[in-house]
């Protein structure tokens, strides 16, 4: 169960991050909004991928 | 210890308020006005330049993460004992902070109402807070006062 909110609060405080420094760069509240989506998005597969090889490297070796 | 961490914070945001007004030319010392405020209060260095939407939407995200991480736990600012990484990071947020600590609203706990494995990131939430906000304090030395919607420049010169 605890591992479960803190996958929920990983999504809010990241997207804070993000976006803030996304706003520190530029003005365009377009581009900040795209950005931090895109980056949200690779951040999070990454993050996915290294779950996954991890699983998978606990299983089989 | 942690009073001797506090002495330093306050050392350093001296430090460069003296800077600001001894080094730099008369445009930039605003930037270093702005840099305090914005260490105050989350946006108000943007708004002292004049960036208002920049500093409304600082002012909401800040806020908002620093009271989120807050509430979790019990409305105390973190303490030297619960984590010295966050104890630092958290004075990032300024005048709450330092408030807090005088007022010796410190040393948070876990809520009984709450999971204990909520604790931590709350612990987690004040800290980046912190963080962010003295990065968008220094963000205010990126601007030269000019106001958010100055006509671009280009267009003028072509006609």
């Amino acid at each position: 169960m605890n591992s479960i909110l803190d996958l929920l609060l990983y999504v809010p405080i990241t997207l804070v991050i993000l976006s803030v420094l996304e706003a520190c760069k530029q003005d365009d509240p377009k581009k900040i909004v795209r950005r931090t989506a895109l980056n949200f998005g690779a951040l999070t597969a990454v993050l996915l991928i290294g779950c996954v090889v991890i699983f998978f490297v606990n299983k089989y070796f | 210890m942690e009073r001797v961490i506090r002495l330093y914070v306050l050392a350093a945001i001296g430090l460069v308020f003296v800077l600001s007004v001894a080094m730099f030319s008369k445009d930039r010392r605003k930037n270093g006005v702005a840099f305090l405020l914005g260490w105050c209060v989350p946006g108000l260095g943007h708004l002292f330049l004049g960036r208002w939407k920049k500093a409304v939407f600082f002012f909401l995200t800040l806020g908002a993460t620093y009271l989120f991480g807050l509430w979790l736990t019990g409305f105390r600012t973190v303490g030297f004992d619960d984590n010295p990484f966050y104890y630092v990071g958290q004075f990032g947020s300024g005048m709450t902070t330092l408030l807090a600590s005088v007022l010796g609203k410190e040393k948070a706990f876990p809520r009984p109402d709450l999971s204990l494995g909520l604790y931590d990131p709350g612990l987690l939430y004040v800290c980046v807070a912190g963080l962010l906000n003295l990065v968008v304090a220094f963000n205010c030395f990126d601007f030269k006062g000019a106001p958010e919607a100055a006509p671009p420049a280009k267009e003028e010169a072509a006609k």
